[in-house]
């Protein structure tokens, strides 16, 4: 009974972690993919994403 | 193992949406930018008949923003026509994929840590939704969509809000969605924080600077551009929302379920 307890308080944070660096990893990449596209002062960069930056919306120039 | 089938999940959609959404705008969002870039660049009385020239071929921004953005000449531009075409289809394919990413590890995260079967198209719709909300629905209640031309605040001002708004969106809804008790009304405060700050704007309106003519027919642009980008990005969210929820619950809830907890 008592293990049967430790177990249930043990899991949310066991499955927490089992996933959190995958989870976090990926959502740092679309972060800096977003932020390339969306948010970069390089001209070349706003020039070629141009019309994407104002159609979401994204403050641009 | 679970970050390979996630960023593979991520490329699929954001491919699908990000070309889907393309040829939404093509046939409305664009044209509309393109009748403002004839207008863009004609702030200067002197010169009436050298912008129209000038802009259908460069879409350089160096008007009123002073040093908000001046570039170069010289900048590297697509040309107009197909080739500018493909760098936006290219453009919106990775930022769906950047959002997909996003979008697919948090219903990866809901339906592991609730440890049930939750995800689905249908599921992902409402994710979609909520991206939506944050990325654009808030944002533009304080930054309106700008039409190429339109003068505006400081881009780093801008930008910071927009990230403010949401980022603190995002935080605000999911307070709201996954937490019980009295912390909850804390989303609400969230989210309205950024409109307490206040967004960045001139005094003078979008098209301060231009003949009152040429301002007449920006504003009468600025409306439809406003539906249009409302629109697209609308489906873009959709589309990525629904897709992610399909695709997590086909690739990565195998990957899910590999992951028993090990004590």
């Amino acid at each position: 009974m008592q293990q049967q307890a430790a177990l249930q308080i043990a899991r949310p944070k066991s499955a927490l972690m089992a996933i959190a660096k995958p989870v976090l990893t990926a959502v740092l990449l679309g972060a800096v993919i977003v932020y390339g596209v969306g948010f970069s002062p390089i001209a070349a960069a706003h020039n070629a994403a141009h019309d994407t930056r104002h159609v979401n919306v994204f403050p641009c120039h | 193992m679970l970050f390979r089938r996630i960023v593979l999940c991520a490329l699929l959609v954001g491919a699908l949406a990000g070309l889907l959404v393309s040829a939404v705008q093509h046939w409305q969002a664009i044209p509309l930018i393109a009748a403002a870039e004839v207008f863009e660049g004609s702030t200067e009385p002197a010169e009436p008949t050298a912008p129209l020239a000038a802009t259908a071929h460069d879409h350089d921004h160096d008007l009123a923003h002073g040093d908000a953005h001046a570039h170069d000449a010289a900048e590297w531009a697509p040309e107009d026509g197909t080739e500018r075409h493909v760098w936006t289809a290219i453009a919106n394919v990775l930022n769906a994929i950047g959002f997909g990413l996003v979008l697919v590890a948090a219903i990866t995260t809901w339906e592991h840590l609730r440890g049930r079967p939750l995800a689905s198209a249908r599921t992902g719709l409402v994710w979609g939704a909520a991206g939506w909300i944050c990325v654009f629905g808030l944002p533009t209640l304080g930054l309106p969509p700008e039409l190429p031309g339109s003068v505006a605040a400081p881009l780093g001002d801008r930008q910071a809000w927009w990230l403010l708004a949401a980022a603190s969106g995002a935080a605000g809804l999911g307070l709201l969605a996954f937490v019980r008790g009295p912390l909850r009304l804390l989303g609400l405060a969230l989210i309205a924080l950024p409109f307490a700050v206040g967004a960045p704007h001139l005094a003078g309106g979008p098209f301060a600077g231009y003949d009152i003519g040429i301002a007449r027919q920006m504003e009468a642009l600025a409306g439809p551009f406003a539906l249009a980008t409302t629109l697209a990005t609308a489906v873009q969210w959709l589309a990525l929302g629904g897709l992610s929820g399909w695709a997590v619950a086909r690739w990565v809830r195998p990957a899910l379920a590999d992951l028993t907890p090990t004590l």
